[in-house]
């Protein structure tokens, strides 16, 4: 499950006030997330399963406008893009011409996930708060948010998801799964 | 009495009471077989039995609105958690991922045999390489989260390729864990019943079960129910047969005597005028029991029709009965008349003895047996019993009126013979079809129901398949071999764009030969781990990463072959049942073709590996109804053949056949005419109705043409026909309000034809002296 909350790893425009030592509310974070409507970045994400020996590295970029559009255009090892639009989940893969589509709401587990990040970028607390318990560490210039499940068959998927960001900005996504497997997704902004 | 009436009081009597003992022994069916055709094309026959017992006969959609989505939800839920517990479904589907997750199970236990990619190829090296390759990507991949937990055991992704070869092409919206349709008003539930389409009483048991349940999980709320499909139709067919028959006839028989005894003025010749009804409708219903085995719900429903016509003949006796004349006298006047109307009625029902369409079929014996039954009651039963001398007094009363009447009556032939003119040219000129073409118009449900139906089916998403490619064998297994081959020339077909996509009953359980195979291009476990070591090479797996695929596949290798009863509880079972179906001799695979955009070359492609079939349902099912139709008009133009050549024989004049028959055909043409501008479509029924016109309505013409020979005795032959028409009129005319469309499709013809048949037979008539002398006498 690593792979699709990695996928959605996002980005926003630079913080509009200057870092600080502050301790960050957690109310506060998500309102100002909530004032991005759009954003692009890079991602690499690294892979650690433990039917693997090295890492699984992928890369490409990520797309979001707010309030619930994100795209994941992986582009190596092969082009595959993955768009999450309101309920519904579409895979499109070019090498095979296969697009599949899922509606949310008949795949929970997968919702949770993409729940994760989705609403962390729009700074939907209730929505967060709906299927994880949440807690927030550091301050505005370095921030992470704990993601733990509250569904079961969720915690038997990740046992913890971490977003990491600085202002406004996410630039780290790290899912910790309950076998042992973990992914971690590096996001940096797109050039120019 | 005579000796000869004691016979035939004693003949009657003992007529009766075998009568009543067939009935006693007689099977009452109420399903829908009575409007499907009794001897269908093998084709055809395939699909009557699914309509009648096919696993989608049994299947009720339930709807729930009227409620806020999360309440209806809410109910929902309730609603399908008790409805399990019912033994009367044998399975309840609203969403929830209860069924999912068996069917999840069951591919994974079984996904080396039901997976078409497994052969020997693909453990090999080689193959091996590929399909780690390709997992490598898709673990990568943002779609990785499918694969990732179940790649160490399934690292060729059988579970994946399966799950969405199975996956329903068009699934309802969600919204709390159930389904709704698409504007979010209903929650939606498939159930399908242990009892069969035709099993009439375990569906309203059924159906009972979901309205109390209903009740207690939609208790304190404003929602409502909607229910719908073949079971739920056998149901509201048969209530709407059995209260409208009842309540009609009811109603009609209280008019009719009410009438009769104000103009007979005695308890016991309203009696008598009786006995010729009922003996008809006994013998009709013994006859059509042992003509057919069984009768039909919808023919005692047409009982009601028979009282209209057979209790004519005791009117006809009863008021041309001269006051102080023996019974046996009047008899002496009109018998011939009377027997000639009887033939004529007899020749136009024999058009329907004929007829494909059952329900047909029987009513037109019904017809033929009761009306024979009721006419000879009132010649050789009747008159033993009716007082002597009786007379109806009440015709002096009305017989100066009607005969002031009959006279002025051909004033009016120019206007008349105008507006038919017209009513004639309308039928030709306006641009709707006169007959509908469709099936439906034959169904006892309402338009509104079959809207309703629809609508849900729309909802639910349940396939409105169009082409079936079906293949015969004569047993399960070879019909699953058969199936397996149509597919190959399928798959083929999909390549060359003709079609998108198909269903078969093999692709949930694969015939024993093709699991068989699967089972044998299964390696060991030491060569498949000597085949992955070498695959595995380069690749970043580690070694013994795929131990559980290791394990599995000697599994596999070993495991029981998968048998229908293996799928027992998922929703693949219930999708296996409606596609491979046991027959009355042999069985039948059935592939749903999905996109088809070439049926011509589709055809063409199954045909030459197999003795498959491509259907087109659509065309079937209309060619079904214009075969009817066309056939009903066949039999009804050869029903009227036999009625002129009757005539002829009979009355030995063209002329006299004309002024017979010139009423008839008018009165035909008047009420097509009259149906049409009300905006109906016409449908076998209104045809059948026409048939009854001119079987009712040769009896006024011809005791119209009927020389009297007497002023008075023509005053009593017009009242008498006045007395029957009424009659007529009352028993047909309540039939036009009845919620069968048969019923009410026959009622408002023969309501609107039988009157028109007298009215026209007074203005066309030749005048007679009789009636001049009348009206000097008087």
């Amino acid at each position: 499950m690593i792979g699709l909350v990695a996928a959605l790893g996002l980005v926003g425009p630079a913080i509009a006030q200057p870092p600080g030592k502050s301790t960050l509310v957690l109310a506060q974070l998500m309102q100002e997330l909530s004032q991005v409507k759009s954003a692009r970045g890079r991602f690499v994400e690294r892979k650690h399963l433990a039917m693997l020996n090295a890492p699984l590295e992928s890369s490409g970029t990520l797309v979001y406008a707010a309030p619930g559009r994100l795209e994941k255009h992986m582009l190596s090892p092969r082009e595959e893009s993955l768009i999450l639009d309101g309920e519904t989940l579409l895979i499109d893969n070019k090498d095979t011409g296969q697009r599949r589509s899922f509606p949310l709401p008949e795949h929970p587990v997968v919702w949770a996930f993409v729940e994760s990040i989705r609403s962390t970028l729009t700074g939907d607390l209730p929505t967060l708060q709906r299927f994880y318990e949440v807690s927030l560490e550091g301050d505005a210039g370095a921030w992470r948010l704990r993601l733990k499940p509250r569904d079961a068959r969720m915690r038997q998927a990740a046992r913890e998801i971490r977003v990491g960001g600085s202002g406004t900005w996410v630039n780290l996504i790290e899912v910790i799964e309950a076998g042992g497997d973990r992914s971690v997704t590096v996001i940096t902004r797109e050039a120019g | 009495m005579t000796p000869a009436a004691r016979v035939a009081l004693a003949a009657w009597l003992a007529g009766m009471v075998a009568c009543a003992a067939i009935i006693s022994r007689t099977q009452f069916s109420t399903d829908l077989s009575a409007f499907l055709p009794r001897s269908p094309s093998p084709v055809q026959q395939v699909l009557v039995e699914q309509l009648r017992d096919g696993a989608v006969s049994r299947l009720t959609l339930i709807a729930v609105e009227g409620e806020s989505p999360d309440r209806l939800a809410q109910i929902s839920t309730r609603l399908a958690a008790s409805l399990r517990a019912s033994p009367s479904f044998a399975a309840v589907n609203n969403g929830q991922e209860a069924g999912f997750e068996k069917d999840r199970d069951l591919v994974w236990r079984a996904r080396y045999l039901l997976s078409p990619a497994i052969n020997a190829e693909r453990f090999s090296v080689a193959g091996l390489r590929a399909s780690l390759e390709e997992l490598l990507l898709q673990l990568a991949s943002p779609a990785g989260v499918f694969v990732q937990r179940v790649s160490a055991a399934d690292p060729g992704g059988e579970l994946v390729r399966l799950l969405d070869e199975f996956a329903p092409r068009a699934r309802p919206r969600l919204h709390g864990g159930v389904w709704f349709s698409g504007d979010g008003s209903r929650a939606l539930l498939v159930a399908q019943t242990r009892a069969a389409a035709s099993d009439v009483d375990g569906q309203q048991r059924s159906l009972g079960r979901i309205q109390e349940e209903f009740a207690s999980a939609a208790a304190g709320t404003e929602a409502r129910l909607l229910t719908t499909g073949p079971g739920v139709f056998s149901v509201i067919s048969r209530e709407r047969i059995r209260t409208d028959a009842w309540r009609l006839s009811l109603i009609a028989t209280v008019l009719i005597a009410t009438m009769l005894i104000a103009l007979y003025r005695s308890v016991r010749v309203l009696g008598l005028g009786l006995l010729p009804v009922a003996s008809g409708a006994l013998a009709g219903v013994a006859a059509v029991s042992l003509g057919f085995g069984s009768v039909h719900g919808i023919t005692l429903a047409f009982g009601v029709t028979l009282i209209g016509e057979a209790v004519d003949y005791a009117i006809y006796l009863f008021t041309q009965n001269a006051p102080g004349a023996a019974a046996e006298a009047t008899f002496g006047r009109i018998w011939p008349t009377l027997r000639l109307g009887l033939l004529t009625s007899v020749c136009g029902f024999s058009a329907m003895l004929f007829s494909g369409f059952a329900g047909l079929a029987q009513l037109g014996l019904f017809s033929i047996a009761g009306l024979i039954a009721a006419a000879a009651v009132t010649r050789w039963v009747l008159p033993a019993l009716l007082p002597r001398g009786f007379a109806v007094t009440a015709v002096a009363l009305f017989a100066p009126k009607a005969m002031a009447l009959v006279r002025a009556a051909p004033r009016l032939r120019k206007p008349m013979l105008g507006l038919l003119a017209v009513a004639f040219a309308f039928l030709l000129v306006r641009p709707e079809p006169l007959w509908s073409g469709s099936l439906t118009s034959v169904s006892p449900i309402s338009p509104r129901e079959q809207a309703l139906d629809q609508q849900l089916r729309r909802d639910v998403g349940a396939p409105d398949v169009r082409y079936l490619v079906v293949v015969h064998a004569p047993d399960e297994q070879a019909a699953l071999r058969a199936a397996e081959e149509a597919a190959l020339a399928l798959r083929d077909a999909v390549a060359k764009g003709w079609l998108q996509g198909f269903d078969s009953p093999a692709a949930y359980l694969p015939s024993e030969a093709t699991q068989r195979a699967r089972q044998a291009a299964l390696p060991a476990a030491e060569t498949l781990r000597q085949n992955l070591q070498a695959a595995q090479r380069g690749l970043p797996f580690r070694a013994n990463a795929f131990d559980p695929f290791v394990r599995d596949v000697s599994a596999a290798a070993a495991m029981p072959l998968l048998e229908r009863a293996s799928l027992q509880g998922t929703s693949l079972a219930l999708r296996l049942d409606s596609l491979l179906v046991k027959r009355q001799s042999g069985w039948a695979a059935m592939l749903p073709l999905r996109g088809v955009s070439d049926a011509g070359a589709i055809a063409g492609r199954i045909a030459e590996p197999s003795n498959a079939i491509l259907l087109d349902l659509r065309q079937e099912f209309d060619e079904l109804y214009r075969g009817y139709l066309r056939e009903a008009v066949l039999n009804s133009l050869l029903g009227a053949g036999a009625i002129l050549a009757l005539l002829c024989a009979a009355l030995r004049s063209p002329r006299r056949v004309f002024d017979v028959l010139a009423p008839l055909a008018a009165a035909a043409v008047g009420t097509c005419a009259l149906l049409a501008l009300s905006g109906q479509q016409l449908s076998i029924f209104h045809l059948v109705g026409l048939v009854l016109v001119v079987a009712v309505g040769s009896n006024y013409s011809l005791f119209f043409d009927r020389e009297a020979p007497s002023s008075q005795d023509r005053g009593r032959v017009v009242v008498s026909l006045l007395f029957a028409s009424v009659t007529t009129v009352i028993g047909f005319g309540l039939l036009a309000f009845s919620s069968v469309p048969a019923l009410q499709a026959i009622g408002s013809t023969v309501g609107i034809g039988a009157a028109m048949a007298l009215v026209f037979s007074a203005i066309m008539g030749r005048p007679q002296q009789t009636e001049e002398a009348y009206a000097r006498a008087s």
